[in-house]
C-alpha cells in the first residue's frame, strides 16, 4: 500500500450552469470564481483558506487573476498538469502529492471556459500544437483525428455500432433527470443518432462530446481534516498518470495500442494501488471526447474485452440504478455537458455522497477516467470511508 | 532552391520533419532512419530513442502500404479551412512495411467507396496547393488486386 491510497479526500463540489459554447453571459475567469466559490460553501470551508490551485490543459484563469477575487490569504502551492483532456483525474493526483508532501492544506481543481474569452478550439483545445502531418492532409480537430482511431477500432477489431449507441443513449437518458444538462431535452433513439449529420466518418453528431461554456471546481484536503468537514468524503484511493513506451507525441505511431484510449498500463496500476478490480466498481464516469474513446477507455480498464465490446455495452448495462456498468450518470460529456471533461469530477463525488440525479444505490466505488488516445492520460479511484 | 512549405511554414509538434518535406517537394518519398542502428523513426525526431544516436538518414522509399486507418471528412473544419470545396475528402493513415511499419497521413485519391482497413495503397506526390498549405503532399490511392488480411485482436 502506497501512502497516496486514501490519505486525501474530495470535500466540496461547485460548478456554474452549462451554456451553449460563446454564449456565456459571463467571461471565463468571473466563471472560474463562481466554482471555486461554490466548491468552498459546499465543503464548509472559508474561500481564503485555499491554498493551493490545480488544473490542466491550458487553462487562462491562473491563480494570480484568481486570487485578489477570492481574497486568498496565501498561495503555497500551484500547478498544471500537461496536455489535454488526458489530465483531468491526474489533477487529483497532484492536489494529493501536494498535501501529503505538506505544500498546501486546502487544494482547489477547476477548469473554466468561455470561447469568446479565448477562441477555446484553436487555443484551448489545440494549443497551436498540431502537426503540420495532420494540417497538410486535411486534419485538426479531435474529432477527425479519434475518427481514424474509431474506424480502427470498428473496421479492424470489429466493435459494432450498437456498443456505441447504448453509450450515447445511456448518457441521454441519463441527462433527462439532471436539471444541470445541457442536453437534457434531447429524446435519443437509433433514428436520432443515425440520421444526425455526419462530421468526420465514422462519427454522426451524437458520437461527439458537446462544446459548452462554464467552469467546474473540486477541493481537495487530506483525509485527516475531511472528517471533520460539513460533506461525505470521497477518498481519492488511487490517480495515477502517464503514458507507456510506444505512445507519447507519435501522431499516428502508437504501439502497440491504437484503437483504444492508451489507459491499460495505467488502468493496471490504478488496480494495483487501490487493491480493486474492475469488477467491484459500482459506477464509472468515462471521458468522452468521442463515445468510441470512451469504450476503448472500458477495454483498457478491463470492464470487458475487445471482442465482447457488442456484448457488454448496451442500453441496460449501462444504464443507473442497476446496469452492470452505469456510465456518466450525470449525462457525461455528451449529455450533460462538455468543459474539457471537468463536469465528470463532482459526479464521480455526487455517487459517492448518495446525491447524484442518478443515483447508483450504496456506491462505494466511483471511477473517473481521463481523455482516452490524449498523449498522456490519468484515470482515478474514488471510494467511501468503507474501502479505505 | 526555395521550397513552397518554408514560405510557409507551419510551427507545432516536433518539427524534426522538415526533410520529409523537402524531399517530397523535390519528387521523392524520403522516411528517416537512425544512421547507427537502422531503426526507422516516425514521426522523425531528433535522437534516436533506441540506440541514442543523434544522426538520421533520409532514405528514399517505395510509397507503398496498407490502410491502417481513415475518416471521410464532412464538416469544414476551422484550421483546415483550405479544404471546404473539397468535402468529403478522405485521409488515409498507410502502414509501411518497408519502413519498419511507419504510418504516413495523406488524403486519398481515386475511387473512395469501399475503403477498408488491410486494403494495399500507392502513394503520389502533389506539388504545393492552396489545399494542403502550400506544403507538397502525398496522395494514397487504393490498388484493387491487392490487399492484406489482418489479424483480428
Amino acid at each position: 500500500v502506497t501512502p497516496f491510497r486514501g490519505s486525501t479526500a474530495v470535500v466540496g463540489i461547485g460548478q456554474t450552469p452549462y451554456y451553449k459554447r460563446g454564449t456565456s453571459p459571463e467571461p471565463e475567469l468571473k466563471l472560474a470564481l463562481r466554482a471555486i466559490t461554490a466548491a468552498a460553501e459546499d465543503a464548509g470551508i472559508d474561500v481564503r483558506d485555499i491554498n493551493g490551485f490545480i488544473s490542466y490543459a491550458s487553462e487562462r484563469s491562473d491563480p494570480a487573476k484568481l486570487m485578489p477575487a477570492l481574497g486568498t490569504r496565501e498561495v503555497k502551492f500551484a500547478s498544471l498538469v500537461w496536455f489535454h483532456g488526458g489530465g483531468l483525474p491526474a489533477t487529483l493526483n497532484i492536489a494529493a502529492c501536494a498535501i501529503l508532501a505538506g505544500q498546501a492544506d486546502i487544494v482547489a481543481i477547476y477548469r473554466s471556459m468561455a470561447e469568446r474569452s479565448s477562441q477555446r478550439l484553436r487555443v484551448i483545445v489545440a494549443q497551436n500544437d498540431t502537426s503540420p502531418q495532420y494540417l497538410v492532409n486535411g486534419l485538426e480537430s479531435p474529432a477527425q483525428i479519434l475518427a481514424l482511431r474509431a474506424q480502427r477500432l470498428m473496421q479492424h477489431h470489429g466493435v459494432p455500432r450498437s456498443a456505441l449507441y447504448a453509450t450515447v443513449a445511456a448518457s441521454y437518458h441519463h441527462a433527462k433527470n439532471n436539471p444541470r444538462a445541457y442536453g437534457r431535452s434531447v429524446q435519443m433513439s437509433p433514428e436520432v443518432y443515425d440520421q444526425a449529420r455526419l462530421i468526420s466518418e465514422p462519427y454522426r453528431l451524437f458520437d461527439c462530446s458537446r462544446e459548452n461554456d462554464g467552469a467546474a471546481c473540486v477541493l481537495v484536503v487530506s483525509s485527516e481534516r475531511a472528517r471533520h468537514l460539513r460533506q461525505k468524503p470521497a477518498y481519492i484511493l488511487s490517480a495515477p498518470m502517464g503514458t507507456m513506451e510506444g505512445g507519447g507525441a507519435l501522431e499516428e505511431n502508437w504501439r502497440p495500442y491504437y484503437a483504444t484510449a492508451g489507459q491499460k498500463e495505467l488502468a493496471d496500476r490504478m488496480w494495483k494501488e487501490s487493491g480493486y478490480t474492475a469488477n467491484d466498481v459500482d459506477v464509472a464516469q468515462i471521458y468522452m471526447n468521442m463515445d468510441s474513446m470512451g469504450i476503448g477507455s472500458m477495454i483498457d480498464h478491463g470492464f470487458f474485452a475487445m471482442e465482447d465490446a457488442g456484448a457488454f455495452c448496451t442500453f441496460d448495462n449501462l444504464i443507473a440504478p442497476s446496469g452492470k456498468l452505469p456510465i456518466n450518470t450525470s449525462g457525461g460529456d455528451l449529455g450533460e455537458g462538455f468543459i474539457h471533461g471537468m463536469g465528470l469530477l463532482p459526479e464521480a463525488v455526487r455517487q459517492i455522497r448518495g446525491t447524484s440525479t442518478n443515483q447508483v444505490p450504496n456506491a462505494k466505488l466511483s471511477l473517473v477516467t481521463g481523455g482516452p488516445g490524449d498523449l498522456m492520460s490519468s484515470t482515478a479511484l474514488l471510494g467511501a470511508q468503507e474501502t479505505l | 532552391m526555395e521550397y513552397s512549405f518554408e514560405k510557409h511554414k507551419i510551427f507545432g509538434a516536433i518539427e524534426a520533419d522538415d526533410q520529409y518535406w523537402r524531399s517530397l517537394e523535390d519528387g521523392e518519398f524520403k522516411l528517416p532512419r537512425c544512421s547507427a542502428c537502422k531503426k526507422w523513426t516516425w514521426p522523425a525526431h531528433y535522437r534516436c530513442g533506441s540506440c541514442g544516436a543523434w544522426e538520421f538518414d533520409w532514405v528514399a522509399v517505395e510509397p507503398k502500404g496498407f490502410v491502417f486507418a481513415w475518416t471521410r471528412s464532412q464538416y469544414a473544419f476551422d484550421r483546415v479551412m483550405e479544404r471546404k470545396s473539397q468535402i468529403p475528402y478522405v485521409t488515409v493513415v498507410t502502414e509501411i512495411p518497408a519502413a519498419g511499419g511507419a504510418r504516413v497521413m495523406g488524403v486519398l485519391k481515386g475511387d473512395d467507396q469501399h475503403l477498408h482497413t488491410g486494403q494495399a495503397v500507392r502513394g503520389t506526390i502533389d506539388v504545393p496547393s492552396e489545399a494542403s498549405k502550400w506544403y507538397p503532399s502525398i496522395r494514397w490511392e487504393v490498388i484493387r488486386e491487392e490487399s492484406r488480411r489482418e489479424h483480428r485482436r
